[in-house]
């Protein structure tokens, strides 16, 4: 029997040196990514890719404002990854809202739904920003410090409840079944 | 200044559409008031005189009059020609209501849906009005973009936070 946790400040280094990322371009940020990812600023050269499949991704990230109906997806796509994994919030809205403050729409603080490892401030932040983020928490991971999903289990309870206070109990039922009535007649349709 | 091919334009239209009123703003730009329940005859008209595309529809809300003006923007492409057609609608839910124009622009459909799901204006006829369109379920039914929906007190009901927005202050520190 091996004691792996002796192996991880191994581990740690490996996985600050492989990010594979997902992004959810949710608002402006998401005109920040393509030039952070091609030649000008290139983020490939700290092991970074851009992952397609939310069931791989390392680090995720969420690019400007969250309104509720994509927290819902948010949470979704952030409970389907597997374990070691981070988020890296971009921008004045996921912090505090930002312009956003008196939107009935826009929530205001992320932190309260899923953990954040590191915020940008910023609005928008530059890709020297977001690249000094990843910088950033590339050393949190290494020491240890970038603990959002052990954080996320130890206190599921809160956030459960937390989501659950904004969304409403069993939202993710609701949101499966909803589209079934307009799908059914659709397909009726098609069959006469 | 004068723009001769918009006022013969309109000329006529409006010959084929006497209740209407328009003019022409400026250059490339007409406007016309239509009655709301001519709507369709008269986009029927506008169809004619080759405004093939629908841009947007919009809606403002005026509640001091208590009415909803929509406008319907169309686009003349050869002639680069951009006309607002604008009719005026009671605000009251029961009585907000429209005849869709969803068959002469299919574009309209994704339209009229937004201005009902914002605005509370329900077109009769276009049966996707009750999919579920932009708004989640907890807004359906308030209307937000209405002028008297309490942005305010909603936001602090919803999202629980709130010293920042006691509005006593002077100064906002966000």
């Amino acid at each position: 029997m091996v004691d792996w946790r002796l192996f991880e400040p191994l581990f740690n280094w490996a996985r600050k040196k492989s990010l594979w990322i997902v992004s959810f371009c949710t608002g402006c940020g998401g005109i920040e990514m393509p030039p952070l990812m091609t030649s000008r600023y290139d983020i490939e050269r700290f092991g970074i890719i851009p992952d397609p499949s939310p069931r791989q991704y390392d680090l995720f990230l969420i690019t400007g404002y969250v309104t509720p109906k994509t927290l819902k997806r948010i949470i979704i796509t952030y409970e389907m990854a597997p374990d070691p994994k981070w988020v890296l919030a971009h921008g004045s809205c996921p912090l505090n809202g930002g312009i956003y403050w008196d939107s009935y729409n826009a929530i205001k603080h992320l932190d309260k739904y899923i953990p954040v490892d590191v915020f940008i401030a910023g609005c928008m932040p530059r890709p020297e920003a977001v690249l000094d983020g990843i910088h950033k928490l590339m050393e949190m991971i290494e020491n240890g410090e970038a603990d959002g999903w052990k954080r996320y289990k130890e206190n599921y309870e809160w956030y459960r409840k937390n989501q659950e206070e904004l969304l409403g109990e069993g939202w993710r039922e609701k949101e499966a079944r909803k589209w079934i009535p307009w799908l059914m007649d659709k397909k009726k349709e098609v069959k006469e | 200044m004068t723009w001769e091919v918009g006022e013969n334009l309109v000329k006529s239209i409006l010959e084929k559409a006497p209740y209407a009123e328009g003019k022409v703003r400026r250059e490339r730009r007409l406007e016309f008031k239509v009655p709301a329940e001519r709507i369709r005859e008269f986009l029927m008209i506008m169809k004619e005189h080759n405004f093939p595309l629908m841009l947007q529809i919009t809606a403002v809300d005026w509640p001091k009059e208590g009415e909803i003006e929509l406008v319907y923007h169309l686009m003349n492409i050869e002639l680069g020609t951009h006309a607002m057609v604008k009719t005026r609608i009671p605000r009251d839910l029961d009585k907000a209501k429209m005849p869709t124009v969803r068959d002469l622009y299919p574009a309209a459909e994704t339209y009229e849906r937004d201005v009902h799901d914002f605005f509370g204006v329900y077109f009769e006829g276009n049966e996707k009005m009750e999919m579920p369109w932009i708004l989640d379920d907890p807004e359906q039914g308030l209307y937000p973009h209405r002028k008297d929906f309490d942005m305010l007190g909603y936001v602090k009901k919803k999202y629980k936070i709130l010293d920042r927005f006691d509005e006593n202050k002077d100064r906002y520190v966000i």
